[in-house]
């Protein structure tokens, strides 16, 4: 037990100081290694960072609908505690696409805002997301919260091809995936995985904690009985 | 099993016709926001075709949750919600039922916001009638289907009303924003590829949630 725990905790911190370093890695890479864009200049190099955490946005919620799925099969809070902290995190994600993608679209287009399919696909998601937090804040027993999130985030399933073909189904103006550089290609692919890596880590302790809120809520349950 | 379905629905619009809970309320709360649409916006002819018809559909959505939003609540308020589960029929079924009495609610409250969009924006009604009914139909189908199965998961909660549209309306917007650029093509001389594409993607989205509510509601309604 001792040693497992141990092995454990060096594998966690050899993970952190990995994902670390890439964080790194992708920073120099946006930032030094990738060329500057002719037509943008340097408010090109956004995308490196709107590109992963739109897509990092988009996997929350695919983890939050699933884990959702998954406790509505199986009726373990497990589940939902992913769901409830793939929700948080994918929440944040996602306000983080919608704020650097108005920043690109004021270099870009001149405009912070407008209603490409797209955009507005995205700003649903968001909604969505919202909803479905604050619908958990107001259930006080967990497998009747559990229950609720996972009914809303899998109707909330059927935005997501909406962002993902947006481009291919609706004319409007935000750009599908382009031809890049191939150095330009490398420093979206690096910092896509840094910040999918950086993504799975704060889903995987706010899980955590959920879990410890819930052990010590029973805790505190069988001592008051 | 149509017959249950039938007397369910037929249960439903009973009891709104004898105690008139709900639809009085969405009824006045549609005309004032049609009213304060005209009141307001003094726009040339031209502009309020183009904003009429979404903001037709936004007034439908908020009138109609007064309705939506009491589909499950009042069986829970009054006691009858029990006596409904032990009714020898799937929770699926009742879901239908329930979904079928907002589509109602939602067309006779269509019934009298349409005409009067279209007096107040000035717009020729009944260039295509059929389209229109069309579209009036799938976006009822929609708002509902999704309407009622959150009236259903919300029923228990506090503040449950105004927490109701905060739920629905993300979900929702797809289907308001392809009916009502279908209303607005709708009104146009000659149907395009456009109509029939945004009418493409409504009856996707309606079937869509209805097919998620039937599957989802027995979840939903569990305590």
């Amino acid at each position: 037990m001792e040693r497992s725990l141990r092995l454990r905790t060096a594998l966690t911190t050899a993970l952190h100081v990995l994902l670390a370093g890439l964080l790194i890695v992708a920073v120099l890479a946006i930032f030094v290694f990738a060329p500057t864009e002719e037509t943008m200049g340097q408010a090109q190099r956004i995308l490196y960072l709107h590109v992963s955490v739109a897509w990092a946005g988009l996997a929350g919620f695919l983890l939050m609908a699933g884990a959702g799925a998954l406790y509505l099969l199986r009726r373990d809070l497990r589940w939902d505690h992913w769901a409830a902290a793939a929700a948080e995190v994918g929440w944040l994600c996602s306000t983080l696409t919608l704020i650097t993608g108005s920043l690109w679209a004021h270099a870009a287009w001149n405009t912070w805002w407008t209603w490409d399919p797209r955009l507005t696909a995205t700003a649903v998601l968001w909604a969505v997301y919202c909803a479905y937090l604050i619908l958990r804040s107001g259930l006080e027993d967990p497998h009747r919260r559990a229950r609720a999130g996972a009914v809303l985030a899998i109707i909330g399933m059927v935005d997501l091809p909406m962002v993902t073909m947006a481009t291919r189904w609706f004319r409007g103006i935000h750009p599908p995936s382009p031809q890049m550089e191939p150095a330009m290609r490398l420093a979206l692919l690096l910092s896509v995985a840094a910040f999918t890596g950086l993504f799975g880590l704060l889903v995987a302790c706010r899980r955590r904690q959920l879990q410890i809120q819930e052990m010590l809520f029973r805790l505190e349950q069988d001592s008051d009985m | 099993m149509l017959a249950r379905l039938g007397w369910m629905i037929h249960k439903d619009l009973v009891t709104e016709w004898r105690a008139r809970r709900a639809w009085p309320a969405m009824l006045l709360l549609g005309i004032v926001v049609a009213a304060l649409f005209s009141l307001q916006a003094d726009l040339a002819p031209s502009e309020k075709h183009a904003v009429a018809s979404s903001l037709l559909w936004v007034a439908i959505f908020f009138a109609g949750m007064v309705a939506i939003e009491r589909s499950f609540a009042a069986e829970r308020d009054e006691g009858c919600w029990d006596a409904l589960l032990l009714y020898p029929i799937p929770p699926g079924l009742i879901y239908l039922a329930k979904l079928l009495a907002n589509v109602v609610a939602l067309g006779v409250l269509q019934c009298v916001l349409i005409p009067l969009f279209a007096v107040l924006a000035d717009v020729p009604l009944a260039v295509h009638p059929w389209a229109l009914i069309l579209v009036a139909a799938l976006g009822n189908l929609g708002i509902a289907a999704v309407g009622t199965l959150l009236s259903a998961l919300s029923a228990g909660l506090r503040q449950r009303g105004s927490l109701l549209v905060l739920l629905v309306l993300p979900l929702a917007v797809p289907v308001l924003l392809a009916a009502s650029e279908a209303t607005r093509l709708a009104g146009e001389d000659s149907l395009g590829a456009a109509w029939w594409q945004w009418v493409q993607l409504l009856a996707a989205f309606a079937l869509a949630f209805s097919v998620a509510g039937t599957l989802l509601i027995d979840v939903a309604v569990e305590d």
